[in-house]
């Protein structure tokens, strides 16, 4: 029942946010603030429960049946805590309809993620696209952007569909998310609706070549936005091959991996060096979201069981690093009024505060031994190794160091250096501003020290 | 087949005879209006093969649609004749060559 | 926990002065210096011990100890610490951001002491990385000037690469043992393949040689003198640097079985130790002169512990820490009273203004020179004699020369700063010296709060140990030394056979080529003419400096065009040109032939009513044709 909640709270909240009137961002703020804090005490209370109502019974069998598995619980707790950060650190026009959208935004993957039914999860794999879809429009410059982000994903969204609707009338039901006694299909067809599944994951994660629409989409959703989209919506494609592809496809995917290995690699490297030469601070970023996705996927494609628990601890290390750097970004973009590096300087003696926040982050992505960063990627790559995919490892070291330049550079740019007089100066950051990432901050410290915290309930 | 007094063949011809009427009048004609009308007399073409062969085969569903079309026929009547109420209040033209707005 | 309380106190110190600097102002260097000495007590208390804690990751648990090793690096860590950080308190006073100082000092130290007292490689790596960060931070302390920010970008991107192969050795044992602690990997050592083991001990060497910037990784530590001075002692002279030295000490069972990788980091602490060597001595940078030093004196250590000489090569670190630590602290007094000149053209005749600091460098230098008698002289002596009985005399012959050279560079820059006339005031272009901006650094301090004697306090504390630990520890002629009967259960004695030169007469040839280094320096910066005509002499020098050696043998030049060129290279391509057009385009094209077919099909639509009834009658007639002909229905 608490799963239904946990999906409807944020749906229904944000509807009714509507109905505030539209100019009165505190308020708004306030209620979204409230339904988020609320959210975030649930998802950690919410453990083993599930709920399930019958659907269809024709042509196979269908549930509404939500519910959090190992996976999902975490994901679920982050992109609760993430959204928490999002709303409190909202501060653009039309406060209101951001706040409603990021709610709607949460509902939406709270029930992909918490879906045990494949049909109720290409269902909400459509429907979490759509706040992204409307902010966009209303608050990116350029419509072209949120198009193509649309038809990109939403092209992935139908082979999954098609791939859900072929699964269900080859086993007879779909409801078989999460459940252990489900031990995979066998079908000469299994290949093909995997195929599908897949297609639709590597266009969400983003992976090279399917990445395109990631970096404008970035750069154009409003801060707040793109914090929970790089934080928690990327993760759905890899959620969706561990939960999807690994559990139910098993001996077809082991013979996919190959390919994705190679991919995850090309991603690695590819959006490292990309994120080496960018001007504009949130594409740095977002190339940096290319590289570190690149190396979870090759943890999952290494199919080692150690290189998997790695992925966990930085599936939730990426999510709170990449929304901590997009929301601090936000900041400075808001105090500055610029993205480009070549115009950012010497923050470091003004806003300490806010350099904090962002050195802390950064050293997170950059893979700093101590924070949840490093914890994970040390474990991937050392299940990696195992998984014999020795080269794989060598290239993503590579990538490590490469991260280290990109993430200093980045750092350094913006919070370094002579302090500018060209800009204008601006106060440092709000304690409503601060306590917006300073829950993230907290988790990239105590997971980095103490990893085990994310696998210790693990069965 | 003492049922039908002229032959099965004719009330066949007459009909295609009609629709192509029909046809060659929505085909050629550019006042809508009588456009509407010749698509009533396909519509009546039908529906008089419809009862003929009711009669000849002792079939009633061919009534049945005959009915069927003389409703759907008066609908169409009236939204055709709407629709082309509405078009000429703003273009005030008698040819549906002007109407080109659904153009791709 | 007595040991976990010690690590926690720097920890505590560092936060506290984090978070309330403002609140705090200067009681935050007390606070600091009080933390430090505290954790110094805590691990004298504790002597040895394990301390389990909790378990990482399942399967790797994460725990302390204190053996004979790390014992010796952490009392050196807190109690040169103690001693930097209470001078800190005289150097920084006035800084625009003392407490931060302060905060990034006690990271340091907490950081510091997690690496040499984890039992176990995840502890260790992580306290390798984040003493790369506290150093990162304090060299960029000053981070208003572009070149710290590039200097501290540099160390710590160096040492990522040093990081990513320890990670790497890391897989390789975890690979094969399925445990983090250090004993089980040195347990199943002998079981290892020779191949694994080299190719374990490489990459734990790459992280070595990052950290103790030993060629080819070098290039961060001279320009690292770009933090205060109190931080390039501490950090990039006495503690971290060393941390190599130490790797391959903690290591030693891996190292003993794999010969080849011995070798290896034989040669290449020797090849340190000589090339630096000789960029010292062609360095017009007080502190760049001191860090070309301290990378030769690494080297030193590096080869010790690299052949097996394990007790001669940590007798140097511990020697070491003490005089280098001295030498910078009193070139620290200098720089503090000329106002952050550097520069040691411009400096000249201080001995009789500055009698502490002149003292100071004489010990401090008598002890690196090897003079008998000074610390630095029994722990290089360990050194060389040992290269000789593990049966490397090449070697040999390079810690020979390498002597020669460190008393000469170290001679000339106590003749040139301390002897002649003061050359302040005199024009720097009558110098050679070319300066774009004339550097007058924003951090000079304005109000001197501070007392005088927390800066000449420590700076006269360190010349005791200067000049006695060596007597200390193998002044006695009883064989062994109370230093190697220390860590004689830490190590095993290795393959040592008689050497063919005896000890005796191996002591009095690098006396006689020390001697030698310090005449010519003598002949060249100490004689009568020689100071009378120092700025033309100076200037002479300075625009006859081979290109090869001022530019530190291109080394760097070379990583930035195989390295960094090529990254920026790869990254503009696939940026520029294999994202937008290649991908992108493929994806454009699909679009665009959409729209093609769309447009064909559209002409189609032409809003005609009639035209559509007469497709439609077309149709119809097709499909009447068609009934017709095939004869369906019959």
């Amino acid at each position: 029942m608490l799963a239904l909640v946990i999906v409807l709270l944020p749906l229904v909240a944000g509807a009714l946010l509507f109905l505030v009137p539209r100019d009165d961002a505190r308020l708004s703020k306030s209620v979204g603030a409230l339904v988020a804090a609320t959210l975030v005490v649930l998802a950690f209370i919410e453990r083993s429960q599930s709920w399930t109502w019958r659907w269809l019974t024709h042509p196979f069998i269908a549930n509404i049946h939500f519910g959090p598995t190992y996976l999902s619980y975490w994901l679920v707790v982050l992109l609760t805590l993430c959204t928490f950060g999002a709303v409190l650190s909202t501060n653009v026009s039309r406060t209101r309809s951001m706040v409603a959208a990021l709610l709607l935004l949460e509902g939406t993957m709270a029930g992909l993620f918490l879906a045990r039914d494949l049909l109720v999860f290409a269902l909400f794999w459509d429907a979490m696209l759509l706040p992204v879809f409307f902010a966009l429009l209303s608050w990116g410059e350029n419509p072209a952007t949120a198009w193509r982000f649309f038809i990109y994903n939403f092209a992935g969204g139908l082979l999954l569909l098609l791939a859900v609707a072929a699964f269900g009338a080859l086993t007879g039901t779909t409801d078989v998310i999460g459940n252990p006694a489900y031990h995979g299909i066998v079908s000469p067809w299994a290949p093909w609706i995997l195929a599908g599944f897949a297609v639709a994951f590597l266009v969400k994660t983003p992976v090279w070549p399917l990445h395109t629409w990631m970096p404008p989409t970035y750069e154009a959703t409003p801060a707040p936005m793109v914090a929970v989209v790089s934080a928690v919506q990327s993760k759905a494609g890899l959620y969706g091959f561990l939960a999807i592809a690994l559990a139910l496809f098993p001996s077809y995917f082991s013979a996919e991996v190959p390919v994705l290995v190679i991919l995850a690699v090309i991603s690695l490297l590819y959006g490292a060096f990309i994120a080496l030469v960018q001007q504009n601070v949130k594409l740095i970023v977002a190339y940096s979201s290319l590289s570190h996705l690149g190396l979870i996927l090759l943890a999952i494609a290494s199919l080692d069981p150690i290189a998997l628990r790695g992925a966990l601890v930085y599936i939730v290390a990426h999510g709170l690093f990449s929304a901590t750097l997009f929301i601090v970004l936000g900041y400075v973009e808001e105090r500055e009024a610029t993205r480009s590096l070549a115009h950012l300087g010497g923050l470091g003696w003004t806003n300490p505060r806010l350099t904090g926040a962002f050195c802390v982050a950064a050293l997170a992505a950059l893979g700093l031994p101590g924070l949840a960063g490093f914890a994970g990627e040390l474990v991937i790559l050392i299940g990696v190794y195992q998984g014999g995919y020795a080269w794989a490892v060598i290239l993503a070291l590579v990538a490590i160091v490469t991260a280290a330049a990109y993430m200093l550079r980045l750092l350094q740019g913006a919070t370094q250096g002579p302090v500018r007089t060209d800009i204008p100066m601006r106060r440092d950051l709000t304690w409503l501003e601060g306590a917006a990432v300073a829950p993230l901050l907290f988790a990239l410290l105590y997971f980095g020290v103490y990893p085990n915290a994310l696998l210790g309930l693990h069965p | 087949m003492h049922l039908l007094p002229v032959p099965l063949a004719d009330y066949t011809v007459l009909s295609t005879v009609m629709f192509l009427i029909g046809v060659c009048g929505v085909i050629v004609r550019r006042n809508p209006l009588i456009m509407l009308m010749s698509i009533e007399l396909m519509f009546n073409a039908a529906n008089l093969l419809f009862v003929t062969y009711a009669r000849a085969w002792l079939n009633n569903a061919g009534h049945i649609f005959a009915f069927l079309v003389i409703t759907v026929a008066a609908a169409e009547a009236a939204i055709g004749l709407a629709i082309v109420v509405i078009a000429f209040r703003s273009s005030e033209r008698v040819d549906v060559d002007q109407v080109s707005a659904l153009r791709g | 926990m007595m040991l976990l309380l010690a690590l926690v106190v720097p920890l505590a110190g560092a936060a506290l002065c984090w978070a309330f600097g403002p609140v705090l102002r200067s009681t935050a260097g007390w606070l600091a210096t009080v933390a430090v000495a505290i954790s110094f007590v805590l691990v004298l208390l504790t002597g040895s011990g394990h301390a389990a804690l909790f378990s990482w990751m399942p399967g790797f648990d994460f725990g302390l100890m204190l053996d004979r090793l790390s014992l010796l690096w952490a009392l050196i860590i807190t109690g040169v610490g103690f001693l930097i950080h209470l001078y800190s308190i005289g150097y920084m006073d006035g800084d625009r951001a003392f407490a931060r100082f302060f905060a990034y000092m006690n990271f340091f130290i907490f950081a510091m002491l997690l690496l040499v007292l984890s039992d176990n490689w995840i502890g260790l790596l992580v306290g390798w990385g984040l003493v790369g960060l506290a150093s990162y931070f304090l060299i960029g302390f000053w981070f208003e000037r572009r070149s710290a920010v590039a200097a501290a970008q540099k160390a710590f991107v160096i040492n990522v690469v040093g990081d990513v192969g320890m990670m790497f050795a890391i897989f390789l044992i975890v690979a094969n043992v399925h445990s983090i602690s250090f004993s089980d990997a040195f347990s199943a050592a002998s079981s290892f393949s020779p191949a694994l083991l080299y190719a374990i001990c490489f990459a734990l060497f790459i992280g070595a040689a990052a950290k103790s910037a030993q060629v080819p990784l070098q290039t961060w530590l001279p320009d690292a003198m770009e933090g205060p001075t109190p931080v390039s002692a501490l950090i990039h002279a006495a503690t971290m640097v060393t941390a190599g030295v130490y790797l391959v000490a903690r290591c030693a069972p891996l190292w003993d079985q794999s010969p080849s990788a011995q070798m290896l980091v034989g040669t290449i602490g020797a090849l340190t130790a000589v090339s630096a060597a000789i960029l010292g001595a062609v360095q017009w940078d007080i502190k760049r002169i001191l860090a070309y030093s301290t990378m030769s004196q690494i080297g030193y250590m590096i080869m010790g512990v690299g052949i097996g000489a394990y007790a001669g090569g940590i007798a140097h670190f511990f020697t070491h820490a003490f005089f280098k630590a001295q030498l910078f602290l009193a070139s620290g007094l200098i720089i503090h009273a000329l106002r952050n000149e550097q520069d040691v053209r411009l400096m000249g005749g201080l001995a009789k203004r500055m009698p502490l600091a002149f003292w100071a460098t004489l010990t401090g230098v008598l002890a690196i020179s090897g003079i008998p008698g000074f610390s630095g002289f029994f722990s290089k002596d360990q050194i060389i004699a040992g290269a000789l009985a593990h049966g490397h005399p090449w070697m040999y012959a390079v810690g020979i020369a390498t002597a020669g050279i460190t008393a000469y560079y170290m001679f000339r820059l106590l003749f040139i700063t301390f002897l002649g006339e003061y050359r302040g005031n005199v024009d720097p272009a009558q110098l050679g010296i070319k300066r774009e901006v004339q550097s007058s650094v924003a951090q000079e301090p304005e109000h001197h709060r501070a007392p005088a004697w927390v800066m000449g306090l420590p700076v006269a504390v360190l010349i005791a140990p200067t000049i006695a630990v060596g007597w200390l520890l193998f002044g006695s002629s009883r064989a062994p030394s109370p230093w190697s009967r220390f860590f004689a259960e830490q190590f095993s004695p290795g393959l040592t056979s008689a050497p063919a030169i005896p000890e005796s007469l191996t002591t009095i040839i690098t006396f006689c080529v020390v001697l030698l280094g310090i005449a010519i320096a003598a002949l060249r910066y100490a004689t009568q003419p020689a100071r009378t005509n120092a700025v033309a002499r100076l200037r002479a020098e300075t625009e006859r400096m081979p290109k090869v050696l001022v530019n530190a043998y291109y080394v760097d030049a070379l990583i930035d065009l195989v390295f960094v060129k090529t990254a920026r290279f790869l990254g503009a391509l696939f940026g520029r040109v294999v994202d937008p057009h290649v991908v992108d385009a493929a994806v454009r094209e699909s679009a665009a032939s959409a729209q093609g077919l769309g447009s064909l099909v559209r002409e189609l639509q032409s809003g005609l009513v009639r035209a559509y009834a007469f497709v439609i009658a077309i149709g119809v007639g097709c499909f009447l044709i068609y009934y017709l002909v095939s004869g369906v229905g019959h």
